[in-house]
């Protein structure tokens, strides 16, 4: 029989419906964020204050036409960009927003390991994606967006299992349910930070998007409907990667609720911690230069990865002989 | 990245404060077309052409020291059409009498017409917003407005 | 040696009489070898003088014979060699192993001219297009560019893929890099650029042979629109060219005003390349911010002039417009909030880490290479050559105002910045004190329309380098030769020597430190 309140959960809130409104969301909080660092105004004329710019954006590229090159490998130029889509919107149904995850069966053990793989199989499909184009500026685009994604994904992977250390879970409701672990270890949040700034290709780890060097990297040859997927992809990833901060470091949906609708108090300080993060992440793209590709893997074998190794080292002794004893920071079940 | 930014604690980029800064700052942005800048009144817009003040016909075009008497040709004024470097002034005829036409696509508002003719019949003004879907509106036919000016 | 008088001595006794040597004309003297003399007399100057260098060559057509002429630049005179070739054998000698700097300036005197230099071919078109047909030669009096039947594009051979696992990456003519077309054939392999072949030409518009076919009150305007950016200086040197010829009295006002346009030229212009530096790099931040430090100094330009770019201000005999007293309190009070804020964008400089990480030690141009290949402006007040054409040949008022030659000796890309952000406070400076010390009186004098025999030439400081103009009159109304060189034309050459050896992923950064303008370099 078909329970129609968990597909109103998975299609509408926190769903996919959900979801995707607070992408466009988030991405006007940066385009008005970063225009306002530069002291300019933003968009303004899309909606009071330009809120409905991101989807319009959208909108007119649904519109445009749809060329596709003779030489491209047609079934993975068509269908990568909505490919990775979707596994991104299926990586964020995971993640608890309304105090259980969308699936509301509070996850499984294990699910953080899942999702950490969805998106790096989705960053794998952007690759593919840019790889299928025949362009040279699409093969060089797409070759630097494995490189450094790859690479990244080291510390990535290290520094999202700290906090499961303290926590002695690795099941992301029950991390996100026990402690706020920017307060136990804030050195993994900061170096987890950095590290999603590079994952989300973000300043100053730019390199594949740098128009100065490769034009349009691997969405050189993408027009119309397909490129709209690529750019929603891209911001979903910017709400994934600071979601996951959020449920890791920040304690998730987890706030006072008033009046019993734990519900609407839950998203609420989701979303609010979930702007926070966006704009940390937001204000330092805008404030830094783009580095060059050989900078951002001398950044990442030479100093990141001994970092997330030491911070994961230190993480787990304090929590072995520190944290545990006392009792915090433990797992509090779901 | 963030070993550089935490050692160099008194040489810290001066970007971070003044960004946080300019959140608070009016932005410097000129919210055209809702408001519309100021313009020094001196400058190089539009032209405006009278025609009751141009004598395309007269010869020997008054005292003016810009100008070579001896390089003018013919029994036609005209100088404005030699001197324009765009080429955007032609001679129509109105009203039997013989006048200037400025194509305002070709013109590129030097204001070389407006030194050179000896009667100041190309006059300044600071209109700007010359923007139109058609080329034929751009062009400035001479006109008399009414019988008396004609004669 | 910054004497002419020894120059002429020295080379009165190395050749004697197979030169004549006319003294005083076209600057410090015109030295006159032909049969393959020049090669010679350039290596004797080039061996006396370690800044010898050639500024241009300019190609003309004499009727039965045409002329080439080498305009050298020493420490400070300026001498002009002049050759003669027949036209039905136009060969001579090359002098690009002496001195390479001069490979472009002799392409393109082949190309439009079809002078051949032994040692240097010209293979295809260097700044006409594909399509344009082979023997005909534009700058030659009996082609009438207007009637040229152009040719079908001739089939390109394929790109070959250089030798082994290099790879040729084409900056092509749309670049989201450049603001203006060129395209730049970049091998590399692996990451290390290892050659650069470029192709210049995509914005040649003609203007020299326009020039021939109108009169010189319209060529100021002609001349302006050479480039967007930097249009006064244009304006200036071919007006001060035609003054050399003509000599009429200027007024010292106009002196004053002419050095208040072309210094707020400047500004505009550096701040123009300091923020397109930061997009190049990735950093849209600074760019926004210097940008928006731009906008009063065009409000101040359209003060002035009565238009934000093109001011059209300087005419032949002095300036168009005077300055209204009453402006000035604005021009000093937007001067000072400029001034204001120059310290923030220093201090960015010196200690914004991503930044250093991207412009130090990037696209390094040693001392010599910078004498050898006669590169201008900024590009060689970075690398420790100390010319400025303000303080060596000075001309306008600047004789009379007091201001500061920047030189820097890193030779990077950061070294240059500074030396364009240090011009912006000097240009400051200069403003200030011309408002200050205004003289009164006239603005212009009258002058006749048609211009004596003779010719002329003149360098001026424009903001991306030493502008050289070189006109030729024949007693008409029209001007029989204008020969224009531009800063960047001669600053190009360099880049295709600092990009070999470094990565790919440097070569924007480099490039717009050299402050490119293709409308000036193809004119």
């Amino acid at each position: 029989m078909i329970d129609l309140w968990l597909i109103f959960r998975i299609l509408v809130f926190p769903g996919f419906t959900f979801i995707l409104f607070l992408t466009l969301f988030c991405d006007w909080v940066e385009r008005k964020l970063e225009a306002r660092i530069q002291n300019r105004v933003g968009p303004m004329v899309a909606g009071p204050g330009g809120i409905l710019q991101p989807l319009a954006d959208f909108i007119k590229l649904l519109t445009k036409e749809d060329i596709e090159p003779r030489d491209t490998k047609k079934l993975v130029f068509r269908y990568a960009p909505l490919a990775a889509f979707s596994i991104m919107m299926f990586a964020m149904c995971f993640l608890p927003i309304d105090g259980a995850s969308v699936i509301s069966t509070g996850g499984f053990s294990g699910d953080l390991i899942i999702i950490l793989a969805f998106a790096t199989i989705a960053n794998f499909l952007l690759f593919m994606a840019g790889w299928a184009s025949a362009n040279p500026y699409g093969t060089i685009g797409s070759a630097r967006v494995l490189t450094q994604f790859l690479g990244y994904d080291i510390p990535l992977y290290l520094l999202a299992l700290t906090p499961a250390f303290i926590a002695g879970s690795i099941q992301i409701a029950t991390i996100a349910s026990s402690f706020p672990y920017i307060l136990l270890a804030p050195w993994a949040f900061i170096l987890f930070i950095i590290t999603m700034q590079a994952e989300l290709e973000k300043d100053p780890f730019d390199v594949p998007h740098s128009e100065s060097e490769v034009v349009g990297g691997l969405e050189t040859e993408y027009t119309g409907a397909k490129l709209a997927f690529l750019h929603l992809t891209r911001d979903v990833q910017v709400v994934f990667g600071s979601a996951l901060v959020v449920e890791l470091f920040l304690g998730g949906p987890n706030g006072p609720v008033f009046f019993g609708l734990d519900w609407l108090f839950y998203t609420l300080w989701f979303v609010l911690k979930l702007l926070i993060v966006v704009v940390i992440s937001e204000y330092i793209t805008t404030v830094v230069a783009r580095l060059r590709i050989d900078q951002v893997l001398t950044g990442n074998w030479k100093i990141l990865l001994p970092a997330a190794l030491l911070s994961l080292i230190a993480a787990v002794a304090l929590a072995t002989w520190v944290y545990h004893p006392f009792g915090i920071g433990m797992a509090v079940g779901v | 990245m963030a070993e550089q930014k935490k050692k160099g604690k008194s040489r810290i980029s001066p970007i971070f404060k003044r960004a946080v800064s300019h959140l608070f700052t009016k932005p410097a942005t000129t919210k055209y077309p809702f408001v519309k800048p100021q313009l020094p009144a001196d400058s190089r817009g539009k032209l405006v052409y009278e025609i009751k003040d141009c004598n395309a016909i007269d010869f020997g075009c008054g005292p003016d020291f810009r100008l070579d008497i001896k390089a003018l040709r013919g029994s036609n004024c005209q100088v404005c059409v030699r001197d324009c470097p765009a080429g955007a002034i032609q001679i129509v005829e109105v009203e039997g009498k013989k006048r200037p036409q400025i194509d305002l696509n070709k013109c590129v508002f030097c204001y070389q017409c407006v030194e050179t003719c000896p009667r100041g019949a190309i006059k300044q003004s600071d209109f700007y917003e010359l923007a139109t879907t058609d080329k034929g509106a751009l062009v400035m036919k001479p006109e008399y407005k009414n019988k008396k000016e004609a004669s | 040696m910054s004497n002419a008088a020894d120059m002429i001595n020295l080379l009165e006794s190395k050749f004697g009489d197979r030169i004549q040597i006319k003294q005083g004309t076209l600057e410090a003297g015109a030295i006159i070898a032909n049969n393959g003399l020049h090669y010679d007399v350039l290596k004797a100057m080039i061996e006396a003088d370690e800044k010898t260098g050639i500024t241009a060559i300019t190609g003309l057509d004499l009727g039965d014979k045409l002329g080439v002429y080498y305009h050298v630049h020493t420490a400070k005179p300026f001498f002009t060699i002049k050759a003669e070739v027949p036209k039905a054998d136009p060969k001579i000698k090359t002098v690009v192993d002496i001195h390479p700097g001069a490979l472009f300036h002799e392409l393109e005197v082949t190309d439009l001219l079809g002078v051949v230099f032994v040692g240097n071919e010209l293979q295809g078109h260097f700044v006409l297009s594909e399509n344009w047909p082979d023997g005909v030669y534009p700058l030659r009096k009996d082609v009438d560019a207007t009637k040229v039947q152009l040719v079908p594009t001739p089939e390109r051979e394929a790109n070959k893929n250089a030798e082994g696992r290099q790879v040729k990456i084409i900056i092509g003519p749309q670049h989201p890099a450049l603001l203006e077309p060129e395209k730049f054939s970049v091998t590399v392999d692996g990451e290390i650029v290892t050659k650069v072949e470029p192709r210049i030409g995509y914005v040649h518009r003609g203007i020299e042979k326009t020039a021939e076919s109108r009169s010189y009150l319209k060529d100021t305007y002609l001349v302006e629109r050479v480039c967007g950016i930097c249009n006064p200086i244009h304006a200036y040197a071919f007006v001060s060219t035609v003054e050399k010829i003509l000599k009429p009295a200027v007024p010292e006002r106009a002196e004053y005003l002419r050095v208040i346009a072309l210094e707020l030229n400047r500004l505009h212009s550096h701040l123009l390349t300091l923020g397109h530096a930061g997009l190049e790099i990735g950093y849209e931040t600074l760019f926004q911010y210097f940008w928006r430090d731009r906008e009063p100094i065009m409000d101040l330009i359209e003060l002035t002039s009565g238009n934000r770019v093109y001011g059209s201000l300087i005419t032949v005999g002095g300036v168009r417009r005077d300055l209204n007293p009453e402006h000035i309190p604005k021009i000093k009070s937007v001067l000072e909030d400029f001034r204001k804020k120059m310290p923030f964008y220093r201090k960015l400089y010196q200690e914004e880490p991503t930044l250093r990480l991207r412009m130090k030690d990037v696209g390094v141009l040693t001392r010599e290479d910078a004498l050898k290949l006669s590169v201008v402006g900024p590009v060689a007040r970075g690398s420790g050559v100390d010319m400025d054409i303000r303080k060596t040949q000075p001309y306008s008022a600047y004789d009379e105002i007091p201001f500061k030659q920047i030189v820097y000796t890193e030779g990077d890309t950061w070294a240059r910045m500074n030396v364009r952000m240090d011009e912006v406070e000097e240009s400051i400076n200069i403003i200030e004190y011309a408002v200050d010390h205004l003289p009164s009186g006239p603005v212009r004098v009258e002058v006749p329309r048609s211009v004596p025999e003779g010719e002329a030439v003149s360098s001026v400081e424009a903001p991306r380098g030493e502008l050289f103009y070189y006109v030729k009159s024949n007693g008409t109304d029209m001007p029989e030769r204008v020969k224009i060189r531009t800063p960047t034309f001669a600053n190009i050459p360099s880049f295709l020597k600092t990009a070999i050896g470094e990565s790919i992923a440097d070569v924007p950064s480099n490039f717009v430190s050299l402050d490119p303008c293709f409308s000036c370099t193809d004119r």
